[in-house]
């Protein structure tokens, strides 16, 4: 069975096939019962994202005003849809999920493969004229507040101005996208992003720059291409490593290499030194973004398959699918990038707010190790932005396991034992920062003491643990659900 | 110029950029204010929407746009 799962996660090619297969699996379900556009799809999706670990990915088909129309959300809005995604069972506990990603990392070999244009079922319907979003897109308000209707979960690609033949510096990243008219929209990103990047080199020099955004995309991409990765790599080659499977890419009308199979593309173009009012936006640590003025992308052309489906994401204060979407694959290469110099390290848990409090677990080396392993948390390229509060736990400690962390903040921790790095970088929307991009930085010691320490470890009960004890629990839940069958 | 009033910056001629409709009918409309670049339909809840309604704090002074930062200055 794990061979077939393993077998049916490879052969995903697009959205449509990891719907399929999620509904198959009891993970996607189909809301045809008639819904406004605001509140009620928001509210849907917050009351489905309550359920961290089995919540189902949600079509609606029967939105007001939107009549023949589809927009999905939740689609990785589960450890269970995760696990799908990376052929595991449904119940495959968070670690084991991670190990699953960690264990792929830098391992794989990236299989892409072109489709002409004419074949590729992206293009099945293409719009040049007359563009209007909301033909096509069934936007609604995503946070009550938000300045205006956003695609929240857009694959946005591009070329780099300067270098446009390099499919390396081919960037793939998720931008929040607001609508700005019929055919316009901003994009908001920060310098050190790629598409900052570009965006300023592009108003630097003069050059044109174009992007295609990818709308209801091969499942992995999203889960894959959010990695801070080298900038001459390509997402696309990184996704198909992970996903140990072929990537389809076609071409945008507009040059652009994208994803042959994916619902919707709009091909656009910057509008070079132009800046409009751009936010709120409920942002991932749950507090709206500041209103400020962003590029404006004019729309040039819309593919869309026959019937396409519109994905979007729910993200506001968590638990959200932006948390499951993103969370393991923050974790696994900061694991990695640690483990190149600390072996020690035993799993790095970074799923809160993207990462904004880690929980390291570490082999205590000798006394004070684990603050060591701390400082160099802190250097990795997410660590720099994003771990504000790291908790360093022992390794018979599991850091997904927040009954067990609290444990050992409970048994392990002095007062005394905590460092705060004051005035150090900060991710700009962290609402505690001193001021946006500059804040505190604190760590927490819970491990166990070690000489020359005087006080040493206390003599430990020691429960059966391990993967026996994991498949024991698994059945226990598999029985229970069988007993209200 | 239209006589809607955005919900956020209070100044008028909101432009309308769609109609949902259904069996002809008009169900909603979503209106744009040129000067704040706030977006809404007007089916939504007073709370998001409602003139003196909605939370102040989310409000825009059309009168000192200058106040917003732009982003990605060379
Ligand atoms: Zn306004």
């Amino acid at each position: 069975m794990m061979q077939d799962l393993a077998k049916q996660s490879r052969s995903i090619t697009s959205l449509r096939d990891f719907l399929e297969l999620l509904g198959d699996a009891g993970q996607a379900i189909t809301w045809s019962e008639r819904v406004m556009p605001e509140p009620d799809v928001r509210n849907i999706a917050v009351a489905a994202s309550r359920d961290a670990n089995g919540a189902p990915a949600i079509v609606f088909d029967n939105i007001a005003g939107y009549p023949g129309k589809r927009t999905a959300v939740g689609v990785h809005g589960s450890w269970d849809n995760i696990a799908l995604l990376l052929g595991r069972p449904k119940g495959t506990t968070i670690r084991e999920l991670f190990f699953e990603i960690a264990g792929r990392w830098g391992d794989a070999a990236a299989q892409i493969s072109t489709v002409p244009e004419a074949r590729a079922p992206v293009h099945e319907c293409r719009i040049e004229s007359g563009i209007n979003l909301y033909d096509v897109l069934p936007v609604y308000r995503i946070n009550e507040y938000d300045g205006g209707f956003y695609l929240g979960k857009a694959s946005v690609a591009s070329r780099d101005p300067e270098d446009l033949d390099n499919f390396g510096k081919q960037n793939v990243g998720i931008y929040r996208l607001q609508l700005q008219g019929p055919d316009s929209f901003t994009l908001m990103t920060i310098p050190s992003h790629d598409m900052g990047r570009q965006i300023m080199a592009a108003e630097r020099t003069g050059l044109p720059l174009k992007i295609a955004v990818m709308l209801g995309n091969h499942p992995g991409l999203a889960v894959f291409a959010a990695t801070p990765i080298g900038y001459e790599e390509s997402e696309y080659s990184y996704a198909s490593a992970m996903m140990g499977a072929p990537i389809r890419l076609t071409k945008s009308g507009n040059g652009i290499d994208i994803l042959a199979d994916s619902e919707i593309v709009i091909e656009a173009e910057m509008q070079l030194g132009e800046r409009v009012l751009e936010g709120p936006f409920g942002e991932f640590p749950g507090s709206y973004s500041g209103v400020r003025k962003a590029p404006i992308f004019k729309v040039t052309a819309i593919s869309h398959r026959k019937n396409p489906i519109f994905e979007n994401i729910y993200i506001g204060r968590g638990w959200t699918e932006h948390d499951t979407l993103i969370g393991l694959h923050t974790s696994a290469p900061i694991y990695a990038q640690l483990r190149q110099n600390f072996p020690e390290v035993t799993a790095v848990n970074a799923l809160y707010q993207h990462g904004l409090t880690g929980i390291i677990s570490v082999k205590n080396r000798m006394a004070g190790f684990a603050k060591t392993v701390a400082l160099r948390a802190l250097s990795t390229p997410h660590g720099v932005m994003y771990l504000k509060n790291l908790i360093m736990v022992d390794a018979d400690v599991d850091p997904f396991d927040l009954n067990q962390v609290m444990w050992a903040l409970s048994t392990r921790t002095r007062a005394d034992d905590i460092i705060v790095l004051p005035n150090m970088p900060a991710v700009p929307i962290d609402p505690s920062a001193v001021v946006p991009g500059k804040g505190h930085r604190l760590i927490i010691d819970a491990t166990s003491y070690l000489p020359p320490d005087p006080v040493g470890e206390a003599h430990l009960v020691t429960p059966p643990t391990g993967p026996d004890i994991d498949e024991l629990s698994k059945k226990i839940r598999a029985m229970q659900l069988g007993a209200l069958q | 110029m239209s006589k809607t009033v955005c919900p956020r910056c209070a100044t008028g001629g909101a432009l309308a950029d769609y109609q949902g409709k259904e069996g002809g009918k008009v169900v909603w409309t979503i209106h744009r204010c040129p000067t704040c670049c706030f977006s809404w339909r007007d089916s939504e809840p007073d709370s998001a929407i409602g003139i003196g309604i909605r939370s102040a704090h989310f409000a825009v002074d059309a009168a000192n746009l200058d106040r917003y930062v732009k982003i990605l200055q060379q």
